[in-house]
């Protein structure tokens, strides 16, 4: 089994995720097996503004272990990483980066924020 | 918001549909105003997150903001019909009055201010929607660069906002507009724009100076960014969104 632990850098509390990557697709976002497809479809969020399209960086996340048992970033996603805040050079998009080891052990840290967003405003 | 562990924050709106506008019969606009007040800014390229209410389970899907932040409310988005889209089929059964509720507004392929460089557009149908905005920020700008758009469709009533566009293209003399259309086929439709891009922006001469936003759909998209990366274009001088 392959496994996904969980941090968030806004302090919620850390969660684990065990599956078999051969069993993916767990939802309908973002690329099968994906670390966003494995986390959705184990009602745990992360967001991903744009349906899993590879088209934001909402669900911007920075590997700690594991980045080699992922599959490789395709020049889209480097693009998008460009503008992602807190880039890191273990950063990955989770609709993109799929778990391809059946027996790996990741870690990832979910930021606390995006550039992908401007802040509402009241005042205008 | 969701209780789910590493639910966001994220501020929600609702919107109530002010107006709709059919561009073709597979085309149509939504023009949307904030219910509660509160009202979102955004840059021109953005997208909010619509939640699409379906039997089992509710899903978030992106459109793109197609009118201008200058504009205020109501802010308009675009959408057509596709084979299985369940969020547009959705959005088709929507009424005049209706509420919707969105997260954002989101997005990297955004424009805030134009280059000092020549800036090139390449749009295809309803992927004009997040280049639309850029257009009139950057044509606003003053002094503003060469600006060129590129407007491919598979029929003339999918060009859509057209008569704003060739207004604007009469009164900026920097900004000249040029449209395809083709109606043999998607894959037809981006070998035009292919050798058009090849044409005019590769082969005309050793300029590589320019600065292009591509929006479209499919995998066209990613051969018009390689053959102008592959060209000499600098990486960051491309800039594109794949639908």
């Amino acid at each position: 089994m392959a496994r996904i632990r969980i941090l968030f850098e806004s302090g919620e509390p850390k969660q684990i995720v065990e599956f078999n990557p051969a069993d993916a697709p767990f939802q309908h976002d973002g690329q099968s097996g994906s670390i966003l497809d494995v986390l959705l479809g184990h009602h745990i969020h992360l967001e991903h503004a744009c349906g899993g399209n590879c088209a934001c960086t909402t669900c911007h996340v920075i590997v700690k272990q594991g980045y080699d048992k992922l599959s490789e970033a395709s020049e889209q996603e480097e693009d998008l990483l460009d503008r992602a805040p807190g880039l890191t050079p273990t950063s990955r998009l989770g609709c993109q980066a799929v778990v391809e080891d059946a027996d790996a052990e990741i870690v990832i840290l979910v930021p606390r924020y995006t550039i992908n967003q401007v802040s509402e405003s009241r005042d205008e | 918001m969701s209780g789910e562990p590493g639910a966001g924050r994220r501020p929600s709106y609702q919107a109530r549909i002010e107006r709709i506008l059919d561009h073709a019969q597979d085309t149509r606009s939504l023009f949307l105003r904030i219910v509660d007040g509160a009202r979102p800014r955004w840059t021109p390229g953005m997208f909010i997150s619509i939640s699409i209410p379906l039997a089992d389970e509710t899903r978030v899907r992106p459109y793109t903001i197609a009118s201008s932040p200058e504009d205020g409310e109501p802010f308009e988005i675009v959408f057509n019909r596709v084979t299985g889209g369940a969020g547009v089929a959705w959005l088709f059964e929507r009424k005049a009055e209706d509420e919707i509720n969105f997260t954002g507004p989101f997005g990297a392929f955004t424009l805030e201010r134009a280059p000092e460089r020549e800036l090139v557009f390449i749009a295809e149908g309803t992927a004009i929607a997040p280049i639309r905005p850029m257009l009139r920020r950057v044509l606003e700008q003053k002094p503003g660069p060469p600006v060129r758009l590129l407007y491919a469709a598979d029929r003339a009533d999918h060009l859509l906002f057209r008569n704003e566009i060739e207004r604007w293209a009469m009164t900026h003399p920097q900004f000249q507009f040029e449209t395809i259309i083709a109606d043999a086929g998607h894959e037809a439709l981006y070998a035009r724009i292919i050798a058009e891009v090849k044409r005019r922006w590769v082969a005309a001469d050793g300029d590589r100076t320019r600065h292009f936003y591509v929006c479209g759909v499919g995998a066209g998209v990613l051969r018009i960014r390689d053959v102008l990366r592959g060209a000499g274009y600098e990486r960051r001088a491309v800039r594109y969104e794949q639908w």
